[in-house]
């Protein structure tokens, strides 16, 4: 026998189902599933749960895009499924995430059309889909209403909810059979608390990802990460409140200086670094999807979770 | 786990004789379960406690040093497995990799440019650490003559990388004097790495095919008077490298396995995924991380991921308080109030930049706390936030009086009104979405 | 000269014409509430004039009254002039309370054995065969009377002077008095007489924004008099870091002589209505914290506040009560509290010798809650303390219907969980006016028991009901609808309001958690919890666990004991064998400083949820909830 890690745990991270293919009723052409782990990531021969998933983010409105992120994708980036096709195809990420940013904007109110545009890419791309609606607390009901209609019986993980807002999005994700990330401000208790708050409104534990807030690489990223092993390691050791699958984004990371302030090719270099540099450490912490913009960091990412996972180049879905 | 001071009070001798320093022993409980005393202080602890005690706060992970003078490199001294547990001690050293086959001139190069690089960040340096030399050739003379060749530039941290132990001394009998590290000693040739290490006093890095043979091997060089090893845990497959190192952090730190309590070297050179490895070597307990190529992007990402995973998660980062400008800001332009926590202080700055409105961050002391901390400790105060205002003449600055505080300090707006004069708008408590606030709410 | 009757007693008194009322109050022995010391501006002393001629300017101070109260005659009595006979109702809310105070602490008795003894001797004068001196004749006397050996009385130099006169005048019956003193027994009085009924001790709780004096025999320890008002240093300040940065500004000596003539107004006070003379005050024993008992000795107080925070003394401080400006009796001792450091002050002691807790091995949990809180752990053997801010929403303060606890307050809550109807009581049952301390910790309680609110404190939209609606920045839930009220308005409690509450709580609880893990204890271990503070008196018990106020303990573990300095004071003023303990009391408590512990932060994020993140933590709030929860969704 040989010297392995010592830890025993007593809990296990729940697994959460994304996407529903023909035989549950949807048209993915497969489900996600994340979680399920008793130990650590990767630990274990072979490492217990699933393997970690990479999801690419693109937007409806790619004016609030950062520049870097979309340099490459050309006038796709003004047509979200053209964009999700494109992704599906060149780019092979795990899932898509889409963010509806348009609810954002002021003066919001083209509710069918965000109708449209996620019935749009659930043409455009079979993979499974991550759906970000608004964040304010006004426009949620309506607009969590419209995705969760719009998508339904797809599975869609509904983003987002969190302490101040969980409601409407509660309600949409248990009418229409989707799953919901409750995001909080890289905490552990505010975490544990949004869990706790939508237990009760009746949301079951297994449709829920955490998501911690990762901020940018450099620039609070190592709070992020210790809330990420924190909430895993609480979850092993039993809280049941934690048990569910990270999910963490480096959205915030392609914010910073470094990556603004770059040029030319460095540009893209520089974005990739930082995504790879705050993705790779969340796995390592705990998330069980990463979320990543630019289309280059994806292929990277998805080979060394590949060998963390197996030892292996890659790892068929 | 360290222990609570009740449990250690429960060890001393109760005395309150104040000869250790502290008013009580009670006192001295505190600090030494904080590790901010050592047991030795107290001339009254029986056997018992002094066991107890003491193999509570002796590092599991030997200490080793790694080359001498200015740069040298210190590693080892962990305590934990999480960061959030205590702390990461000692940032891995990053040792960029030459070879005996490359020309002395692109040696110089690689070494002036190691010697001279470096990354400012919040206050800070941040650079590689040192030169790994690689015998690909296996004679001793050229291994020398790239050896002289780094010497010839700078006084870095060196990794001596043969597995012939004559090549090995060829390169010692150049910079064996400055504590390289000797990578690596096998089971077929560990005597006579062990009198390598032993001859010049360096440390020695230690290679095996499982972790049960290396743990032996361990104890083997141990055993022939050299104690102070690095684990070398390379592997091409991530999956085995991260499995190891945590098997070896835990059997350390827990000290199942003493023969494991060293710190841990890792080629990232062998499978080519070398950022991949880099990363699992930084967070996942490397120590000594080699690396061949590091193109510039990586390596500004690399050390900062590094700075980040080995910050003091109990020190929080502190911004000088005063007035910051975001853009060029005018008379008119909006003043947001924020604590100086760095991550507040940042994740604002970030959107505030994102959202392109000119504006003023006044950042107040509050000791590094966050907004809500600060609110419930009473570091936050209005009292804090008018000494603020005069200090910086915001007054000067703008021509309005209104003030946006976090919306996490709403419940002190009152008497920050009250108390400076000013109008206050309480904004949002998450910064993401500052930028929409400032569109909706703000009027000079 | 007019009489003045007072309702409901129908007591009278004379006094001369253009006297206050306040004045034939307090001659008429009533403590009455003079907060501002009678300048018009507390609005505490308010009375009812039946009938009369009196002179009150109602412009000046209307805006004290609103229209049905200046209908019944309300007016201030330190500003209404008698002018003819008059009667007068003083309402239950213009009187001193009588502070709850735990004399006798569970379980401890007190046991009278002050350091004051009064001999009433009766001498035979010298003559040419006894030819002794007199001093040594007074205090052979002492010591045949069962005191003290002559030999270990000191007599100082002023009362040696006066012993002559004092035996021949009074034909050689008089009364002595001794006090031990740190140096020994000293000789501190002689009169004329037998005085020995009049001896007298004073015990002080000298805060930030009141002072209390109970006076005591110390014959037999009665109570004789009460007096309270307000620290006049308020006008150098509010807050206690106001009052130091005014010491600093040069100061001291102003702030030295308020912190007395506080405590003298509040004696006089108290002995004026138990008709005692001041000067037969031969005790008085201070607990304040730390830098109001500083100021009152005058030491410096401006290093406490700078890092590392260390005040001049800790121990306890003995001197002249005369020397720092009481007026009490010339030779009369002073006792200042010790102190643990600049936050952890004589209050606290007091409160911890009050309770008990360091006189068993049981592990107690002692919280005194004002604007700022303090909280110690521990028993016989150790003792944890912290301190920090909660901020004054507990208290009534920053919330929008908050007010201190006085008449019209509703200071307890219900609802009825099918109609959220509440049911509330307010004090003195008079028309609501706001909602103190104890009816909005009844309030979250029950809020939270309808799901009204969530754990964090939002008010649940989906829930339509004419009592929950969205207020002017906020939602709000109405507690009493506008012609329930005195103040022409509804009372609302909105979410901004219970938000403050939850962080006011979650520091107290952030900081009974962190003492409890450097202890590495359990609340099961915990054998009591200990309130302090004016603000404990009224609080329901079953509330403060439910919102996660303090830890939980089944709930007749929780004693409330009202102001614990004053009582603490009182208890060393009665028993000396007390005041020696002190400073052990002091020296045994480890203070942790909860900004350089990082598990606080942690800590008070997990309790800014009702009642705490780790619902573990309170398994009999968790039951209780989930039947509440179960009964909304199946009515
Ligand atoms: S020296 Fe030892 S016995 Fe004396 S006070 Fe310190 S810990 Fe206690
Ligand atoms: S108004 Fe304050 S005592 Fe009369």
């Amino acid at each position: 026998m040989g010297l392995t890690p010592l830890s025993e745990w007593s809990g296990q991270i729940g697994e959460l189902v994304i996407g529903a293919t023909r035989t549950d009723g949807g048209t993915r052409s497969h489900a996600v599933t994340i979680g399920g782990e008793r130990d650590l990531p990767y630990i274990g021969i072979p490492p217990s749960g699933h393997i970690p998933r990479v999801a690419y983010e693109l937007t409806d409105d790619p004016s609030l895009w950062q520049s870097a992120a979309i340099r490459t994708i050309g006038d796709r980036a003004h047509d979200p499924s053209d964009w999700a096709a494109f992704a599906e195809k060149e780019l092979q990420p795990d899932l898509i995430r889409l963010y509806l940013s348009s609810t954002r904007r002021r003066g919001f109110s083209d509710l069918s059309q965000i109708g449209k545009t996620v019935e749009a890419v659930l043409q455009a791309t079979k993979l499974p889909l991550i759906i970000e609606g608004s964040n304010d607390p006004a426009l949620d009901s309506s607009v969590f209403r419209k995705i969760g209609e719009a998508a339904e019986g797809e599975r869609v993980l509904l983003g987002t909810a969190e302490s101040g807002r969980y409601r409407s999005a509660a309600a949409a994700a248990m009418a229409y059979g989707h799953s919901l990330i409750a995001q909080s401000p890289i905490d552990i208790n505010l975490a544990k608390q949004l869990n706790i708050l939508l237990r009760e409104t009746g949301l079951p534990h297994d449709r829920i990802a955490i998501d911690p807030y990762t901020g940018a690489l450099g620039y609070g990223f190592e709070y992020s990460y210790s809330v990420m092993e924190r909430i895993r390691y609480s979850a092993l050791k039993g809280d049941t409140d934690l048990a569910m699958p990270l999910i963490s984004s480096a959205a915030d990371s392609l914010t910073v200086k470094e990556v603004r302030e770059a040029e030319g090719g460095d540009a893209d270099q520089a974005a990739v670094a930082w995504e790879m540099y705050s993705m790779l450490p969340a796995t390592l912490a705990g998330a069980s999807i990463v979320c990543v913009r630019h289309p280059l960091s994806i292929a990277g990412l998805k080979s060394a979770i590949a060998s963390l996972w197996n030892g292996q180049k890659s790892v068929g879905v | 786990m360290p222990l609570k001071p009740l449990d250690i009070y429960k060890l001393l001798p109760k005395k309150n004789c104040k000869e250790c320093g502290d008013p009580t022993c009670l006192t001295f409980a505190m600090k030494l379960s904080g590790g901010k005393a050592k047991p030795e202080a107290c001339p009254y602890l029986d056997d018992n406690a002094k066991t107890i005690l003491g193999a509570s706060t002796r590092p599991p992970v030997r200490r080793i040093r790694i080359g001498v003078g200015e740069r040298a490199l210190t590693v080892g001294e962990e305590l934990v497995q999480f960061r959030h547990e205590k702390s990461f001690f000692h940032e891995p050293g990053i040792m960029i990799a030459v070879t005996d086959m490359m020309p002395a001139e692109s040696i110089k190069k690689e070494v002036i440019f190691v010697r001279d690089w470096v990354l400012t960040r919040i206050g800070t340096d941040l650079r590689l650490n040192g030169i790994a030399v690689r015998s690909v050739s296996g004679s001793p003379e050229q291994f020398a003559r790239a050896v002289g060749a780094v010497e010839e530039v700078a006084d870095l941290p060196e990794v001596l990388m043969a597995d012939d132990p004559l090549v090995m001394e060829a390169g010692l009998s150049v910079c064996g004097n400055y504590r390289p590290l000797i990578h690596a000693a096998r089971l077929l040739q560990y005597r006579e790495m062990c009198r390598l290490a032993k001859k010049y006093g360096c440390p020695l890095a230690i290679k095996a095919d499982s972790l049960d043979s290396l743990a032996e091997l361990s104890g083997l060089c141990v055993a022939e008077g050299v104690d102070h090893l690095v684990l070398d845990l390379s592997s091409p497959n991530l999956h085995a490298l991260l499995n190891a190192s945590t098997a070896v952090r835990q059997h350390a730190i827990s000290r199942t396995t003493p023969a494991l309590g060293y710190p841990v070297c890792i080629d990232t050179g062998l499978g080519g995924l070398s950022d991949a490895s880099l990363i699992a070597g930084v967070t996942k307990f490397g120590s000594v991380l080699i690396c061949d190529d590091l193109p510039g992007a990586s390596r500004k990402a690399l050390l900062v991921l590094r700075q980040n995973i080995y910050t003091d998660p109990q020190k929080p980062i502190q911004i000088t308080p005063g007035l910051y400008r975001v853009g060029t800001p005018g008379r008119d332009s909006p003043v947001l109030l924020t604590v100086n926590f760095s991550l507040t202080f940042f994740t604002l700055q970030g959107y505030l930049e994102a959202s392109r409105v000119p504006c003023f961050m006044l950042i107040v002391d509050t000791e590094g706390l966050s907004v809500l901390t600060a609110v419930a400790s009473g570091k936050l105060q209005e009292t804090v936030v008018r000494d603020a205002i005069g200090k910086y003449d915001l007054a000067n600055e703008v021509s309005h009086r209104t003030l946006i505080i976090p919306g996490y300090s709403a419940p002190l707006s009152g008497r920050i009104e009250e108390i400076t004069g000013w109008k206050v708008l309480v904004g949002p408590r998450d910064a993401a979405d500052i930028a929409e606030f400032l569109e909706k709410e703000w009027k000079p | 000269m007019p009489t003045v009757t007072f309702l409901p007693s129908f007591r009278k008194t004379e006094v001369a014409q253009g006297s206050t009322i306040l004045e034939a109050a307090q001659k008429a022995g009533f403590h009455m509430n003079v907060v501002c010391g009678g300048q018009g501006k507390c609005g505490k002393c308010t009375v009812m004039v039946r009938s009369g001629e009196t002179e009150f300017d109602r412009e000046k101070f209307g805006n004290f009254f609103s229209r049905d109260e200046a209908g019944e005659g309300a007016c201030l009595s330190c500003q209404t002039r008698v002018m003819g006979d008059v009667r007068v109702l003083i309402p239950e809310g213009s009187l001193v309370q009588e502070q709850q105070i735990l004399i006798d602490t569970p379980g401890v008795p007190v046991e009278l054995d002050p350091a004051v003894w009064k001999y009433a001797l009766s001498l035979l004068p010298p003559t040419l065969d006894d030819p002794s001196p007199d001093l040594s004749r007074l205090l052979w006397g002492i010591e045949k009377k069962g005191g003290p050996k002559e030999g270990a009385i000191y007599a100082p130099l002023e009362v040696i002077r006066q012993i002559p006169k004092v035996l021949r005048e009074s034909g050689w019956k008089i009364t002595a008095t001794v006090a031990l003193v740190p140096g020994g027994y000293r000789l501190i009085n002689v009169e004329k007489g037998n005085t020995t009924s009049h001896c007298y001790g004073a015990a002080v709780d000298l805060g930030t924004t009141t002072v209390v004096v109970y006076l005591r025999s110390l014959i037999d320890g009665s109570i004789v008099g009460i007096g309270s008002n307000y620290n006049r240093q308020i006008s150098c300040g509010e807050d206690i870091l106001s009052r130091v940065n005014y010491a600093k500004r040069g100061g001291l000596g102003k702030l030295q002589s308020l912190a007395t003539e506080s405590i003298n107004a509040a004696l006089t006070t108290a002995s004026n209505s138990a008709g005692i003379d001041r000067d037969d005050i031969y005790e008085v024993v201070v607990a304040g914290n730390t830098i109001m008992t500083h100021i009152l000795m005058g030491i410096d107080p401006a290093y406490m506040i700078e890092e590392p925070y260390v005040p001049v003394v800790r121990r306890h401080l003995t001197t002249a009560a005369r020397r720092v400006g009481l007026a009490v009796g010339e030779n009369s001792g002073l006792f200042i509290f010790p102190a643990v450091s600049d936050f952890i002050g004589g209050d606290i002691i007091a409160d911890i010798l009050a309770s008990g807790m360091t006189e068993t091995n049981d592990i107690s949990l002692l919280i005194d809650i004002g604007t700022n809180f303090e909280v110690v752990l521990g028993n016989r053997d150790w003792m944890f303390a912290c301190a920090g801010a909660a901020g004054p929403a507990l208290e009534g303060g920053e919330v929008l219907f908050g007010m201190r606890a006085n008449p019209g307050a509703i200071e307890q809550v219900s609802l009825d969980l099918d109609t959220l109807e509440p049911s509330y009581r307010t004090i003195r049952n008079q028309k609501p006016k706001g909602l103190c301390g104890s009816g909005l910790i009844d309030l979250l309680a029950e809020l939270l028991r309808a799901c009204v609110i969530d754990r964090t404190g939002r008010i649940n939209p989906m829930i339509s009901h004419e009592r929950i609606r969205e207020g002017r920045q906020v939602p709000e839930f109405v507690v009493a609808w506008r012609d329930e009220t005195s103040i022409g308005k509804e009372i609302v409690i909105t979410e901004n309001d219970i938000k403050a509450l939850i962080m006011s709580k979650a520091s107290i609880l952030a900081a009974c958690q962190t003492l409890m893990n450097q202890a590495g204890i359990e609340r099961s271990a915990i054998s009591r919890i200990y309130f302090s503070g004016a603000f404990g008196n009224y609080i329901n018990k079953d509330h403060a666990i439910m919102i996660g106020l303090i830890p939980e303990v089944p709930v007749d573990r929780v004693i409330t004991m009202g102001n614990g300095a004053i009582a603490g004071a009182n208890i060393a003023l009665l028993n000396r064998k007390k005041k020696r303990i002190l400073d052990e009391i002091a020296r045994k408590i480890a203070y942790i400083e909860l900004n350089a512990d990082p598990s606080f932060m942690d800590e008070y994020t997990g309790s800014c949820f009702l009642p705490h993140t780790d619902l573990s933590l309170f398994p009999g709030v968790e039951r209780m909830l989930d039947q509440c929860r179960i009964r909304r969704v199946s009515p």
